[in-house]
């Protein structure tokens, strides 16, 4: 599904490169549950989003569903996203000024869909907010608001689900409920799904663990 | 799916912004209302005039000169009324009305045949028959007179008044000539009489200053252009002016033109404060979506359709606004027309011109599209990545837009200025100076901030916050002082031309203007007016200039014809006047005071002995394409006249003394009919008495007070004034919504930041203080900018434009600094005091 081979990220930090991943090779196969652990500052989060395309690496190349994302220009990537990934933040990032469904739709409405604020609403009945459709992200609490992300992520039936530190912003509580749902969401789906976190317990749930530090892999690649 | 996703991006998007959105429609909104409220007013006077014109003119075809008809002119004429036409002829000169008790008055006499008017209808009161109103009676003939003459000289309907020789009762108030050409600046009230009592007045005599106006309708077949050129071609005097009733009054309609051209540019600056808005609005909107866009961009949506997204939010947010401000423009037309009525020689309608609808909408939008578009841009640079960042930092982000994208737009707008101005070379000096005003208050706002930052650390709160929340994000520094700061230099630029033109008119200030010029002392007059003068003016002697009326006959011995004429009018239509018009002509043996000669040399003695010798104006020169060396000749009562031309000069028309565009040397004008004009500097208590004694003594002269010639020229560009101010306020109004908009945009930063001094220990009243000094700053800077701009601005249009002194006017420059940051305090001040209240601990939460 994934191929990563020798992927360097330096980016400019008070007039000097700070190098971010240092020749970075992994393979992630489809279907597999891969959790990417390591301490903050490790490059977890930006390896992450240079597989969505959401950056460009300073050198190696990337593949995901034999697509080269490190070759394609914006738009290109912006269609590569629609059609083949859903994203997680840590901080949700919905738009505050649409409802959930609204968020929700968003996907379906960027491809045509005809029916898609019927099927948001479905899909936040999945995620057990069939109620809060009308709400705005402000009236809802962090692990709703999280809820509503993962229906978002979820609403084309991507391949591959990407979660940045998904429980980061929540309490222990409601974060083994997200947790739960996604694992569950993309069982569901048969889809691969990439885990960025720092927590050990969440990653035990991973089909396999990849330790980063100082923008290297210390367990082995592939 | 793009359009449609667009589409309701678009309105999402604004439902949540709705307030943010005010600030671009109250912009775009105030910008079209300044451009239909004047342009609807300049075609519904078009509109008016066209339709009105035959009414104006007098007739279907007007003959025009300055002698009576000669026998070729009347066969002409006498053909055209074998054919069916009505004919009938005014006379029309300035005269001295008598009351019994001996006051006097200048007035502008009319003498009309039975037949007039021949299109509308004189207005009376009592209302009656013009012909039995004007009959003659048993010692006098009728006449009718506006009401101020008889204000001006405390007589009543019924009571006589003597001109020249000739008695008049007055038999009625003249409320509405149908034909008069306000003519803007009139000398005195209006006398109309019947045309067989003005020879028993003894005013006409050679030399008098007489129009003769010959009015004809025509019966149904003929047209008026046909009939005009019928007439041209039978009558070969060129001094006979014949035009078609939509052709004359050039004057008044290129008056109403050009005014309605530079209110349209006012109004087009309103357009462009409000631009100013629209790109701040819309780079302040974005730049508080930029986490939106980038989602977005990271769920997969193009860079183009989110561009298309906030297009259409701007287009339509700009269409409610033109519309709006259209039916703002049209609101504000009875204003307008009350304050240029006066004018106009006829009601002007209230209606709305389609025309001018649609041309401000389309400027609304295009304006609002073209300020929007530089921002707009930045949407396809936004990264997705931003939003990987944990602290979205929107604040540090910067666009990269490539410069050359920045090219159309100043072109489009250029061409927006060019279309609204209706001429290449006004609407591109008005998008040049536009752009230099934008680009030095953009500098100096720049300036301001960067000294804010630099400067040395103040002592005392308000002064270290005040002049920190000069460079708070956000950039509302600059987006206040550029728009303000337009707004201001409109205002003041208006101010300070104000102020030096009526510098110009004040009387008061002309030390050496004479109190009166006479005019039409007859030769044998000299010696008992000149007496008269000295005994009753308080000893000054008057000076008396001898004046013989000619007429150019011929340039370089090329004869000056009609066809001539109709060539030159082609090219230069506003100047024809140099060839028509009846020239007053005068000798001297050395140059006249207030003249420089600019080429040649004055004559001597030998040489104004040995043929005439002339001396031409400058501008009258050039027009006339003749050079030291060559000749011009006139025609004086029929006897031509070659002088060769010895010297050019230089006039001070605003001297106020007698100026003359052709000076003869000494015998040249030897046996011409002569009269004498005269000047007078009388002390002012004794101006009204000397006027008396004149007219008494010598009912045929004409005496032109300049006190009261200069006042009626101030109340006129007084009326002009307010017109253009109440254009200037739609600047000042946008300026302040945008200021508002700014205030708006930084409220909650504002707010956390009197929330965390008052945490600190700071009182109210001291957080007060400081964002009082931050908005003094703002405005003084934006008065400074403006007042400074609008100097040079004053200066170039008196300088190339008016051709008239500049003087600094610095009251009005520091009044244009002090109201402004008063002004920008006040606002900044009330916004600011409602955030005091709140407690800091709900703020904080926030956060």
């Amino acid at each position: 599904m994934i191929r990563i081979r020798d992927v360097v990220m330096r980016l400019p930090s008070g007039g000097r490169p700070l190098t971010i991943l240092d020749g970075v090779t992994l393979d992630i196969p489809a279907g597999e549950v891969c959790a990417i652990t390591g301490p903050s500052g490790s490059g977890k989060s930006t390896l992450l989003g240079l597989i969505a395309g959401l950056d460009r690496p300073s050198a190696g190349s990337i593949s995901v569903a034999g697509v080269e994302v490190t070759e394609l220009d914006e738009d290109a990537l912006a269609r590569f996203r629609r059609d083949t990934l859903g994203y997680v933040f840590q901080s949700y990032h919905l738009i505050p000024t649409l409802t959930a469904a609204e968020n929700v739709a968003v996907p379906l409405e960027i491809v045509g869909a005809p029916d898609a604020l019927a099927r948001a609403r479905a899909l936040l009945a999945d995620v057990g907010l069939g109620n809060r459709a009308h709400h705005y992200p402000v009236q809802l609490s962090g692990g709703e608001q999280q809820r509503v992300a993962l229906a978002r992520a979820v609403a084309l039936d991507p391949g591959l689900l990407l979660a940045d530190e998904p429980t980061g912003n929540l309490d222990s509580a409601t974060g083994v409920q997200i947790i739960d749902l996604l694992l569950a969401l993309n069982r569901r789906r048969g889809s691969t799904l990439v885990l960025v976190t720092h927590d050990d317990t969440l990653a035990g749930h991973a089909d396999r663990i990849v330790r980063l530090h100082d923008g290297r892999i210390l367990n082995g690649a592939s | 799916m793009s359009l449609a996703f667009a589409l309701r991006m678009a309105w999402r998007e604004t439902r949540g912004a709705v307030r943010h959105f005010a600030v671009l429609f109250g912009c775009v909104a105030l910008g079209v209302a300044a451009l239909v409220s004047v342009g609807t007013f300049a075609a519904n006077l078009d509109r008016t005039l066209m339709r009105e014109a035959r009414t104006l003119t007098g007739g279907d075809v007007e003959l025009r000169s300055a002698q009576p008809l000669d026998a070729a002119a009347f066969a002409a004429v006498d053909e055209l009324a074998r054919k069916g036409a009505t004919v009938t002829t005014v006379r029309e000169m300035v005269a001295m009305a008598r009351a019994p008790g001996g006051a006097t008055l200048l007035v502008e006499l009319k003498a009309v045949e039975p037949a007039y008017p021949l299109y509308g209808r004189v207005d009376t009161a009592p209302p009656a028959q013009l012909d039995t109103l004007l009959a003659a009676r048993t010692e006098s003939s009728g006449a009718l007179v506006e009401a101020r003459l008889l204000e001006r000289l405390g007589i009543a309907v019924g009571d006589s008044l003597e001109i020249g020789g000739a008695r008049y009762t007055i038999a009625g108030v003249l409320v509405r000539e149908p034909d008069r050409s306000p003519g803007l600046i009139t000398l005195g009230p209006r006398m109309l009489v019947a045309a067989d009592s003005l020879e028993r007045t003894g005013l006409l005599q050679i030399g008098s200053r007489v129009r003769y106006r010959t009015l004809v309708r025509l019966p149904a077949p003929v047209t008026a252009h046909a009939a005009a050129a019928e007439l041209a071609g039978g009558i070969g005097d060129p001094a006979v002016r014949i035009a078609a009733f939509d052709e004359s009054q050039p004057g008044l309609r290129r008056f109403f033109s050009q005014l309605a051209t530079y209110l349209g540019l006012v109004g087009l600056a309103s357009l462009l404060v409000g631009g100013v808005g629209i790109a701040s609005t819309v780079a302040t909107f974005l730049r508080r979506q930029l986490a939106t866009i980038a989602i977005l961009k990271c769920l997969g949506a193009p860079s183009r359709v989110l561009l298309v997204t906030y297009l259409i939010q701007t287009l339509t947010l700009a269409l409610l606004g033109s519309l709006t401000g259209a039916a703002l423009g049209l609101a504000a037309q009875p204003l307008l027309v009350r304050a240029l009525a006066p004018f106009a020689p006829f009601a002007l309608e209230v209606r709305w011109d389609t025309g001018t609808l649609a041309r401000g909408l389309a400027l609304g939008l295009l304006a609002a599209l073209l300020c929007a578009l530089w921002p707009l841009l930045a949407v396809r640079a936004v990264p997705p990545s931003l939003i990987l960042r944990r602290d979205v930092d929107t604040g540090a982000w910067r666009a990269r837009r490539p410069w050359a994208a920045a090219l159309p737009i100043v072109l489009g707008l250029a061409a927006l200025a060019v279309w609204q101005a209706g001429s290449l070379r006004l609407g591109g000096i008005f998008a040049g100076a536009a752009l230099a005003a934008l680009a030095i208050l953009f500098a100096l706002s720049r300036a301001v901030v960067k000294l804010s930052r630099r400067a040395p650390r103040a002592r005392g709160l308000a002064w270290r916050q005040g002049l920190a929340g000069l460079a708070r994000p956000g950039g509302h520094t600059v987006r206040v002082v550029v728009a303000l700061g337009l707004g201001v230099m409109l205002l003041v630029a208006i101010a300070l031309l104000e102020a030096n033109l009526g510098r110009q008119l004040a009387y008061e200030q002309k030390r050496d203007a004479p109190a009166f010029f006479f005019i039409d002392v007859q030769p044998d007059q000299r010696e008992p007016f000149s007496r008269l003068v000295g005994d009753v003016g308080g000893g000054g002697v008057p000076a008396m200039t001898p004046i013989v009326r000619a007429r150019l006959a011929a340039i370089d011995g090329t004869p000056i014809t009609r066809e001539l004429i109709d060539r030159r009018k082609r090219e230069t239509p506003d100047k024809i006047w140099y060839f028509t018009r009846e020239y007053m002509l005068t000798w001297s043996a050395t140059p006249p005071p207030a003249n420089a000669v600019t080429r040649g040399r004055w004559w001597t003695a030998e040489e104004a002995a040995a043929r005439p010798r002339v001396s031409v104006e400058d501008e009258a020169a050039r027009y006339f394409g003749v050079r030291v060396g060559g000749t011009l000749t006139f025609d004086v009562q029929g006897v031509p006249i070659e002088a060769e031309v010895m010297n050019l000069r230089k006039v001070d028309w605003q001297s106020l003394t007698t100026n003359f565009f052709m000076v003869l040397s000494p015998g040249a004008l030897d046996g011409a009919p002569t009269i004498y004009l005269a000047t007078a500097r009388v002390p002012p208590e004794r101006e009204s008495k000397l006027q008396d004694s004149v007219v008494a003594a010598f009912p045929n002269v004409t005496a032109i007070p300049l006190r009261g010639v200069l006042e009626r020229v101030s109340e006129v560009l007084g009326q002009i004034s307010f017109a253009v101010r109440f254009m200037a306020l739609f600047s000042i109004a946008a300026g302040l919504v945008v200021m508002g908009g700014a205030l708006a945009a930084t409220r909650y930063q504002r707010l956390y930041e009197s929330v965390i001094l008052k945490t600190l220990g700071a009182t109210r009243w001291a957080i007060a203080r400081a964002f009082a000094v931050e908005y003094a700053c703002l405005g003084a800077a934006a008065g400074l900018g403006g007042t400074a701009l609008a100097a040079i601005l004053a200066w170039i249009v008196q300088r190339f434009v008016l051709d008239t002194p500049w003087t600094l006017e610095p009251e009005t420059l520091i009044l244009g600094v002090t109201l402004t940051t008063l002004v920008s305090l006040a606002v900044g001040l009330l916004a600011t005091v409602r955030l005091l209240g709140r407690r800091p601990l709900s703020v904080l939460r926030q956060e």
